[in-house]
């Protein structure tokens, strides 16, 4: 079976500091693989270690993208594309990249994370099912293949349900389904000597859209904090009301 | 100006109405919901059986037919799935997540962004927006909604198994005061500690993410935070709880957030409007004490 994979490279939003404005201090921030493109890894590496196959990984990042592409690499992901030329979120631009680069091969199955975190736009599944022209099924649980037919379970409100779908299909994941690996030095190791496909992407960002302001929200809490036994009566007092 | 809402949640399309209600009309698409039509809309449509072919089909449709000036989807998985499709099939660019939208000339929207570390506000020509839930509190109007029913054609994917949930109680997105509990509560048995709390104020249980996922003390609909629910209660009471961004940005509609945790220096203190730095497990029954 052949299974894409979609990765997405972040800063780690963790160590986000702010200016004097309140604004994000940006540079120099470390990357790292998005938290539910680890799931979307491993849910990639399973399928292959149940049904055989090859897992290639695709990321629309920069040049600094390679190191999450090794980060894949040991997981188990057995050929990888950095596609250069990531400027900004931009859901519909990313997945034009993508799709342009997916085209050129034929995959069963296409996986990603549902959500990134650091917008938790949630669209690209969206798109890239309509300009691959593919069905797709979002924030699954556990995928099964049996020919050419899988049968995804997604996770809603107040049930799992399981949808029948044709392949190849989109499936986005959540982070319920699996628990992503941590792997062991002598994979990380022979992950860093393994070749790195690099292309230049094509993507064409337009100024429909312009940041007014990006700042940390202020908060309007009162922050009446009490500290050393206080601060019970005062409590009790103002929750009163509710009985 | 004209605009279309669109969620397969009947409750998130009350409130999506409700915050656009006076600056626009509205027509709605939804699932089946006795008191949809009392929320001010022109035209409520209901749908059954939608999956996201069928009801892009009929969307895309329905959209160039009526020309609407904008479109706002709640951002469910339904709803998210369709935004990506109708923004590629109708070439509108959609703008993620808003919690905030004015129309002066341009449009000016807001959403989170780095995590719920920030809010961007932007400046742009979408027509599109996925709608974060709980934008606002729902409230009827005396103006009734026309109603039709809509006949989706017959979709390619078939539902082969539908598994209930344990979803003990009420949803929390409904509730008037919330007790959340976080890691510092330690251990799934003490929640009996802290349930005389809940009795006493009538409450529900919520809990953070790692206690409703990564040790499922509680039920996952009990999670709150930007990947859980929305609440918006009078009171949230945080316990245990430190407060990472993820979580606030699910407690941000709550009319008064009380925290008590014995780190003093957890970022939950400076999002309360009133805390106690003390062991929950000391402050909890003393609490309840005066509450009696």
């Amino acid at each position: 079976m052949d299974i894409a994979v979609l990765v997405k490279q972040t800063v780690d939003m963790d160590q986000i500091k702010l200016n004097d404005n309140n604004e994000p201090i940006l540079d120099d921030l470390p990357l790292k693989m998005d938290i539910l493109s680890k799931n979307a890894v491993e849910a990639a590496v399973q399928l292959k270690e149940k049904y055989t196959g090859k897992v290639t990984a695709f990321i629309f990042g920069t040049e600094r993208s390679t190191s999450t592409m090794k980060e894949a690499y040991a997981m188990g992901v057995d050929d990888g594309t950095v596609i250069k030329g990531y400027q900004k979120s931009d859901p519909t631009v990313t997945a034009s990249v993508l799709a342009e680069e997916l085209k050129k091969s034929k995959f069963d199955i296409i996986i990603l994370g549902d959500q990134s975190s650091d917008s938790y736009s949630g669209l690209l599944a969206g798109i890239l099912s309509s300009e691959l022209g593919l069905d797709v099924v979002t924030n699954a649980i556990n995928i099964e293949i049996k020919d050419k037919i899988a049968n995804v379970t997604v996770e809603s409100e107040n049930e799992d349900i399981t949808v029948e779908t044709k392949l190849p299909a989109i499936v986005s994941v959540a982070q319920e389904i699996n628990e992503a690996r941590l792997p062991k030095v002598m994979q990380i190791m022979a992950a860093g000597k393994k070749p790195i496909n690099i292309v230049e992407g094509k993507p064409d960002y337009r100024d429909d859209s312009r940041i007014l302001s990006d700042k940390a929200p202020e908060s309007q809490r009162k922050k009446i904090i009490y500290e050393d036994g206080k601060g019970i009566d005062e409590v009790a007092k103002i929750l009163k009301v509710v009985k | 100006m004209k605009a279309l809402v669109f969620s397969d949640e009947p409750k998130n399309a009350r409130e999506i109405i409700t915050y656009l209600r006076g600056k626009m009309d509205i027509d709605v698409i939804s699932t089946e919901d006795k008191e949809l039509p009392e929320y001010g809309a022109q035209k409520v449509y209901f749908y059954k059986d939608g999956f996201v072919d069928n009801l892009s089909k009929f969307l895309a449709d329905h959209i160039t037919k009526n020309k609407y000036d904008f479109v706002f989807i709640s951002s469910t998985n339904t709803g998210r799935e369709l935004a990506g499709i109708l923004s590629y099939k109708l070439k509108m660019k959609c703008m993620p997540e808003i919690f905030s939208f004015e129309h002066g000339g341009k449009t000016v929207t807001k959403r989170f962004f780095h995590g719920g570390k920030t809010v961007v506000e932007e400046e742009s020509d979408f027509q599109m927006f996925t709608v974060s839930a709980s934008i606002c509190e729902a409230e009827k109007t005396d103006k009734r909604s026309e109603i039709e029913n809509i006949n989706l054609d017959k979709s390619n994917y078939k539902i082969i198994n539908v598994k209930g949930k344990n979803t003990a109680g009420t949803d929390i997105r409904n509730a008037k005061v919330i007790v959340s509990i976080g890691r510092g509560l330690g251990s799934e048995e003490n929640i009996k500690k802290i349930q005389p709390l809940v009795d006493e104020l009538h409450a529900e249980i919520a809990g953070s993410r790692p206690v409703c996922l990564d040790y499922k003390w509680l039920s996952e609909d009990k999670q709150v935070g930007l990947s859980g629910k929305k609440v918006r209660p009078d009171f949230y009471i945080a316990l245990g709880i430190s407060g990472q961004i993820q979580h606030i940005a699910g407690i941000r509609g709550s009319k008064t957030i009380i925290a008590i945790n014995k780190d003093k220096s957890a970022p939950i203190f400076e999002e309360c409007d009133y805390g106690i730095v003390g062991d929950l497990f000391t402050v909890v029954p003393e609490l309840v004490k005066k509450l009696k």
